[in-house]
């Protein structure tokens, strides 16, 4: 708690010292100083930096223009998302269709956070540029050498060079991700669904309702908190067992092939690899068909007489065996074909660390006259954990979002016997993923996706919270260094 | 050899598993080369044996089967991808690992964040995004989104780059190197395992996807197509019955490079797999 | 301004027509000059049409002719692609400015598609097709069958031009090991079924299979305008909601009935232990080459519903082609639209593809008679019903087939099932979202 809070104050200084910073430049700096907060060249100017100066200049005039010709066409919409609805009329003399002047709300919401985003960068931009007009101004006062434009462009190989290898990776990371998500954030806000589907209609902010209707305070949907916390539940369950399961298969393999007396590793190693080089969406959607109610295996099952046993022993009720179509039966099936899936990589990871087994150490245990099993239990278990335990949070988180093999694994072929969760588009073996794709892609319920998808990440944040503190990991980076 | 009897066993636990392992790769393969075109549900093994699946898709190319296509088209977006998402994944992790600066801590932080959204949660505003640069039914497009972002995944190679000793950057830096000078001709040479993972894992993306690549390629124009939705669409119920054999074969085809792929490259991927996961 | 333009123009045209009507034939081509002269020479039209897999060839065939027949007006540049009619709407609604001028679907995605404004009302382009293709929409309705147009009407108005009537089910069966009586009632078809070692197959988890039952007990259900469906499967129509279910049951717990995942049937067939199956035109292929000389199809058969037998409907739906309210030459997509779905293209695709007609003239030709699995289906269409019910319909009627199908529910347990009804009600029932 202490410590959060310290860094918690340290984030607020920083922030205070960063304005104050900007306020100090703008008081005390000289009159170009004081230009630049309207022309952001100014500063560069004065102090002879002429390319920059023409550089930052064109930067601002291009913002000022985007901002003028395209921003504001949809900022000031953002309030209400739109308010005029499409309407076409049809003209036989041009064969086509003319529109009236229709807003598009999801366009609205798109362009508008694209701007916001453009605009914030252009803000840090702004205080920063002034702030360096200011140092500039005083090295000037000082005498001290001002660095030319080459000069200036080298830094970018050197101590700037973090800037350089960032800035598409970053540009990208904001463009395809950030945005998205934000956007998706604030459509958990609206009610954007199939009845307000741009760009036939539009759809407009309604505050919290979706997050009350989630938890069963709208009435409308009587059954959907109940299916949340169904899925919710099925997903844990399910990010716990495939997480463990793989990583301790994945080790005992790995042990059992690195195991000194067996032979041809390399050859036992890659036949355990086929499955991973096989794409998962041929693999899983034909393990699928294997163990379908009709499939291979059911037959298989019938002719040796085990479903007859199986039905006789009242473990079935059908007259085949529902692997994949009953919820025990596919809730245990899923994760034991996950294990099919995932044992494999961990398998690599722990090879790896394996062969990067600390010998000095095993060798002057055994010089202490330790059996291999003391060894084993006290050097080599130790380290394999020590080596592969962070990866367990990412492995949990990514398998709490863990799309592909649910997905493909139950979509057409799962049909529920809950009525509830029936009622609102959720099946037993869905993840909240799964379910939140299936709401968006057949049922154009975005509003509701959004709202789980917050929800995906308040699980997750929660979660990565806690083992991280517990974990510490921060500095294991510096033993490098 | 003393042990005999639990060398046996050994043994005959890893062959056990090896057969779980690969009945369903053995299902693939020999149904590919069944000459019924459906789904066999009565035996294990093909009643009768060809190779029509494999001459159909190759070179008997209709509307459904496309293979040709598809293959050279997620050829080259899985080339641009992996060229493009390597770049990034190895910039953000040498700046994050063997560099110093302010705001280091609370982009990483920032990334970590990022990771924990449900990624088809914003898919239709990826696509609108796409859409608004005219960018759908593009390869250009489809490669973007398969790397754009690909700089959130740098913490395994970030964990690798921990790994190498920071006096031979220091050496470096005191015969006059720059920063940029040490990352290509220092720090680069030393990650060819971490270089291998991410060229192998970032590749197999377009081979891979199938949600993204449907909803950006939706022209419905089928020699467009990427693999994966190709011989996704070859199981939609009306074509499953001529074209279940056609599809096990196509899987066994894609597999094929990337199995190659795997087994010589298999030293240098645990390698990095593990330099990264480990101390990630 | 700009409404107010769009509508004197419109005003125009509309007078010319008037005169271009009572002058006869020869001012219509003077009209048309003038459509050219306003947008220069002959413009340039681009079209994209999706239909399915199997269309893809005899598709391009028409758009080639298309682009022949027109040749005068405009240069056509139209492009094939392919989407499954059975998802088409997914794929059209998550960017419809991005889908296809033309496409094709199945007829139980249409209220889906006009409540998001997707179609282009044929209604309104009635001038087009006196123009061009010499025919009013009031023909287009008269040339196909009632249901096929029904099917394609929402709130009183055509929204698309039927192209088959042949989506709807029946069985087959193998006249090797049933009799045409056998097949009269579904308790002589499991016993004979039975008796023979085989087994029969039908899919229950399917809102469009297993609504079947209930709508042959005089139940219903209906497309409210919001998009919600309004239903009374839990209250009493001819008999009551429990009754029809505990036929339902009835027919699943027999040993010889086996329930079939939806789109796994032909799968099933063409394993050889079924004897008979509810499927439609679209497995006939499978059918015939399973069963050979015992190939037969008839009418669905009888069920006992409280001790009476009654007659079992089939829902029929069509394919249905669309002309995309976005599309940037409506006009001529409407064109397009009708040309792949007039008579002449129906007689092709049915002796081309075996798609069964919507268009009358050709639904009475003997080639289309003598088609086993046509010919039931136009049959069956005689105990057929249309079925309207909104998105809402699907997840919870398949529950309720798989509980039936599962077992879930017992034979007379007559609260457990009128629970379930009621939920299956409330969920089918309630508002859009």
């Amino acid at each position: 708690m202490e410590k959060a809070k310290t860094k918690s104050a340290a984030v607020f200084a920083g922030i205070g010292h960063y304005f104050g910073d900007f306020g100090r430049a703008v008081k005390d700096g000289d009159l170009f100083v004081k230009l630049s907060l309207l022309w952001m060249g100014a500063g560069y100017f004065r102090r002879k930096q002429y390319i920059k100066s023409i550089l930052i200049t064109i930067f601002e005039v291009l913002i000022i223009i985007y901002s003028v010709v395209f921003g504001l066409q949809y900022v000031p919409k953002f309030g209400t998302l739109g308010t005029v609805k499409r309407e076409a009329v049809f003209n036989p003399m041009t064969m086509k269709n003319e529109f009236n002047q229709y807003d598009n709300s999801f366009m609205i919401l798109l362009f508008s956070v694209i701007t916001f985003v453009i605009w914030a960068a252009f803000l840090a931009i702004y205080i920063s540029n002034v702030k360096r007009a200011y140092e500039l101004q005083k090295m000037a006062e000082n005498g001290e050498h001002i660095n030319t434009f080459l000069e200036d462009v080298n830094t970018y190989r050197n101590e700037n060079f973090h800037k350089t290898l960032l800035a598409l990776p970053v540009a990208g990371v904001v463009l395809f991700t950030v945005v998205p998500l934000l956007i998706l954030v604030l459509v958990a806000f609206t009610n954007y669904d199939q009845q307000h589907m741009p760009p036939g209609e539009l759809f407009t902010w309604t505050g919290l309702t979706n997050f009350i209707n989630l938890f069963g305070g709208g009435g409308l949907t009587i059954t959907f908190g109940y299916a949340f916390v169904r899925v919710l539940l099925w997903t844990l369950v399910w990010a716990v067992f495939a997480t463990f399961t793989t990583y301790i298969g994945g080790i005992l393999l790995s042990l059992l092939i690195n195991h000194k007396r067996v032979k041809g590793k390399k050859m036992w190693r890659t036949l355990f690899m086929v499955t991973i080089a096989v794409p998962q969406f041929v693999s899983l959607l034909l393990v699928r068909n294997f163990f379908a109610n009709g499939g291979i295996v059911n037959t298989i099952c019938a002719n040796i007489g085990l479903t007859e046993f199986l039905r006789n022993a009242g473990i079935i009720s059908t007259s085949y065996i529902p692997f994949l179509s009953s919820p025990g039966w596919a809730h245990v099936m899923i994760i034991l074909i996950n294990i099919w899936v995932g044992v494999p990589y961990q398998m690599l990871i722990a090879t790896g660390a394996l062969m990067n087994l600390p010998t000095d150490q095993i060798e002057s245990a055994r010089i202490d006259g330790a059996n291999p099993t003391q060894i084993f239990r006290h050097i080599t278990m130790p380290y394999l954990l020590f080596i592969t335990g962070p990866a367990l949070v990412t492995d949990f988180v990514k398998n709490i979002n863990n799309f592909n093999v649910i997905y493909l694994l139950t979509q057409d072929v799962y049909t529920t016997t809950n009525q509830a969760l029936a009622n609102s588009q959720a099946k037993e073996v869905d993840l909240l993923v799964t379910w939140l794709f299936r709401l968006t892609q057949e049922y154009y319920n975005y509003k509701m996706a959004a709202v789980i998808g917050i929800m995906v990440f308040i699980v997750c944040a929660g979660f990565t919270l806690v083992a991280f503190t517990r974990m510490t990991k921060g500095n294991r980076e510096e033993e490098y260094n | 050899m003393k042990l005999k009897v639990s060398d046996i066993l050994r043994y005959a636990l890893l062959a056990f598993l090896a057969l779980i392992w690969l009945v369903p790769i053995v299902w693939l393969l020999a149904t590919s080369f069944s000459k019924y075109t459906g789904m066999n549900t009565t035996t294990f093994f093909p009643t009768e044996w060809g190779i029509e699946n494999y001459k159909n898709l190759l070179f008997g190319a209709d509307s459904v089967a496309q293979f040709p296509h598809w293959f050279w088209n997620t050829m080259v977006i899985a080339v641009f991808t992996c060229v493009i998402s390597t770049a990034f994944v190895l910039m953000v992790a040498y700046a994050t690992s063997c560099m110093r600066f302010k705001g280091r801590k609370a982009l990483m932080n920032i990334s970590v964040v990022i990771n924990l959204f449900p990624g088809v949660l914003a898919m239709i505003a990826v696509y609108f995004i796409l859409k608004s640069f005219d960018l759908t039914n593009s390869y250009v497009g489809l490669i973007l989104v398969y790397s754009a972002s690909s700089g959130l995944g740098y913490l395994i190679a970030k964990g690798f780059l921990d790994t190498v000793p920071v006096s031979l950057r220091e050496a470096a830096y005191l015969d006059g190197a720059s920063e940029a000078m040490v990352f290509f001709k220092v720090v680069m040479p030393m990650s060819k395992p971490i270089i291998v993972y991410t060229v192998i894992s970032s590749f197999l993306v377009p081979w891979m996807d199938f949600v993204y690549a449907k909803m950006i390629l939706n022209s419905g124009v089928s020699s467009q197509w990427t693999v994966a939705i190709g011989l996704y669409n070859m199981l939609e119920k009306s074509l499953i019955n001529t074209y279940f054999t056609q599809f096990c074969a196509g899987g066994v085809l894609v597999s094929i490079p990337i199995s190659i792929l795997f087994i010589i490259m298999q030293k240098f991927y645990v390698e990095g797999v593990t330099g990264g996961a480990v101390k990630g | 301004m700009k409404k107010g333009l769009v509508s004197v123009l419109l005003t125009a045209s509309m007078a010319s027509m008037l005169l271009a009507g009572c002058g006869g034939g020869g001012e219509a081509a003077d009209t048309q000059g003038q459509a050219g002269a306003q947008t220069g020479e002959k413009q340039n039209v681009q079209l994209t049409v999706w239909g399915a897999e199997n269309d893809q060839a005899i598709l391009k065939e028409f758009a080639d002719s298309f682009a022949q027949e027109y040749a005068e007006y405009a240069n056509f540049d139209i492009q094939v692609g392919v989407e499954s009619e059975s998802t088409a709407k997914d794929t059209v609604l998550t960017d419809v400015e991005a889908a296809a001028d033309v496409y094709s679907f199945a007829s139980d995605q249409l209220a889906d598609l006009v409540n998001a404004g997707a179609l282009q009302p044929v209604d309104d382009m009635d001038q087009v097709l006196q123009m061009y293709a010499g025919k009013t929409v009031d023909e287009v309705k008269q040339s196909n069958t009632e249901g096929s147009v029904d099917a394609a009407m929402m709130n009183g108005k055509l929204y698309a031009f039927p192209r088959t009537a042949d989506n709807g089910y029946f069985l087959y069966y193998d006249s090797n090991v049933l009799s045409e009586e056998d097949v009269k009632s579904w308790d002589s078809l499991l016993a004979a079924a039975e008796s023979a070692g085989k087994k029969v197959g039908m899919t229950l988890a399917s809102g469009w299979y297993d609504a079947s039952f209930f709508y042959s007990a005089g139940f219903t259900t209906s497309l409210n305008e919001d998009g919600s469906t309004s239903m009374d499967w839990n209250k009493e129509a001819d008999y009551s909601g429990v009754d029809v279910a505990n036929a339902m049951i009835h027919i699943a717990s027999s040993p010889a009935f086996m329930a079939i995942a939806d789109g796994d049937i032909s799968n099933q067939l063409a394993s050889g232990q079924l004897c008979a199956a509810v499927s439609g035109v679209w497995d006939s292929g499978v059918a015939e080459s399973t069963y050979g000389d015992g190939y037969a199809a008839a009418i669905l058969p009888t069920f006992t519903v409280a001790g009476e037998q009654v007659q079992q409907l089939s829902v029929v739906g069509c394919k249905l082609v669309a002309v995309n309210a976005y599309s940037e030459n409506v006009g001529w997509a409407t064109l397009f639209a009708d040309w792949i779905t007039n008579e002449e293209a129906q007689a092709k695709s049915f002796a081309q593809n075996g798609t069964g007609p919507s268009n009358v003239n050709v639904m009475n030709t003997d080639a289309v008679q003598q088609n086993v699995a046509i010919a039931t289906l136009g049959e069956q269409t005689n105990y057929g019903v249309v079925q309207s019910v909104g998105q809402n319909f699907w997840d919870p009627a398949a529950t309720f087939g798989e509980m039936v199908a599962t077992g879930v529910l017992k034979e007379g347990d007559t609260a457990g099932i009128q629970a379930a009804l009621d939920t299956l009600v409330d969920g089918v029932t309630a508002p859009i979202q």
